[in-house]
């Protein structure tokens, strides 16, 4: 459950660390994003010498929740931590690799491009 | 079930691009429609053919890793420019049509990335095509992602090195012997 103000890490080498949502990208009064939502972040914290410094206004895929995803045969998938990729507008990640296993509901949601970067499904 | 609901939502919106992923919604029909695309989505020698006729450059075929069971082949492409990759796409999908004329219910791949040019992805269900302009290929470096599959054994051995314990290092300008 992501809403403006909620600081998310971020699951990718491009370059930023942390970020905090400041829009849902979707319908125009949506309270709360999930799993593969497109929102609009600000990087919070930037590692160095990256493109990335911090302020700048970017597009995230939501990888990671803390509130369960669950599926229709039972399963249920929960992380630790909230976490987003970082994309251009086009829909390509912003950075070149992905550290985390991700749900393949991302796949149905034509982010195919950050699952086949992602070093795991589940 | 919200998501299963939004992802079903999503794929209606784009239903002209990828009817077959209408029931995908939980991994027990998955089966079933796997058993169904293989009949009418691209084979890899297909694949192949029409990507060597439209001229795609340095065409890489990679069996997937183990580890991955969503897919069995990564097909790699190049483009000249972000219109052939574009066309790379379109042949794609009109090899998938004309295999499928006069079915009742046409099943075509889904098409990610077709506005941009840069990358575009053409998930036929088992083999994946990625067609990249030059620059993002080299960007991204994807033979290398899948060929190794080497990130897991670089998170793991970092792990050991951060769980050595350290014995800190003496800066104190002390001999020795008086801490010992």
């Amino acid at each position: 459950m992501i809403q403006p103000q909620t600081y998310l890490n971020v699951a990718d080498n491009s370059g930023a660390r942390e970020l905090m949502c400041i829009r849902i990208i979707g319908a125009s009064n949506r309270r709360y994003a999930y799993i593969g939502d497109i929102i609009v972040a600000v990087i919070k914290k930037a590692v160095p010498n990256t493109p990335f410094e911090r302020s700048e206004v970017i597009r995230a895929v939501i990888v990671r929740t803390c509130k369960e995803l669950k599926r229709s045969n039972g399963i249920i998938i929960k992380y630790d931590d909230n976490a987003a990729v970082v994309i251009d507008k086009e829909g390509n990640p912003k950075g070149t690799r992905i550290f985390c296993a991700i749900a393949r509901e991302l796949r149905q949601l034509n982010f195919t491009k950050i699952v086949s970067l992602a070093p795991e499904v589940l | 079930m919200l998501a299963l609901l939004r992802a079903r939502c999503a794929s209606n919106f784009h239903t002209l691009l990828q009817p077959w992923k209408l029931g995908f919604s939980s991994l027990s029909t998955t089966i079933n429609i796997d058993g169904g695309v293989s009949k009418c989505v691209l084979d890899l020698q297909e694949i192949e053919k029409v990507l060597t006729d439209v001229k795609a450059d340095d065409v890489k075929v990679i069996p997937v890793p183990e580890h991955c069971d969503w897919a069995d082949y990564m097909v790699l492409a190049t483009g000249r420019s972000t219109w052939h990759v574009k066309n790379i796409a379109q042949a794609l999908i009109y090899k998938a049509k004309q295999k499928q004329k006069g079915v009742e219910r046409m099943m075509l791949p889904s098409v990610e990335g077709s506005e941009g040019g840069k990358w575009i992805v053409i998930d036929s269900g088992k083999v994946i095509v990625h067609a990249l302009d030059e620059k993002a290929r080299a960007y991204y470096n994807l033979e290398n992602l899948w060929t190794h599959g080497s990130i897991q054994h670089e998170s793991t051995e970092d792990l050991q090195k951060v769980l050595v314990k350290v014995r800190r290092k003496n800066n104190s300008k002390k001999p020795a012997q008086k801490n010992a």
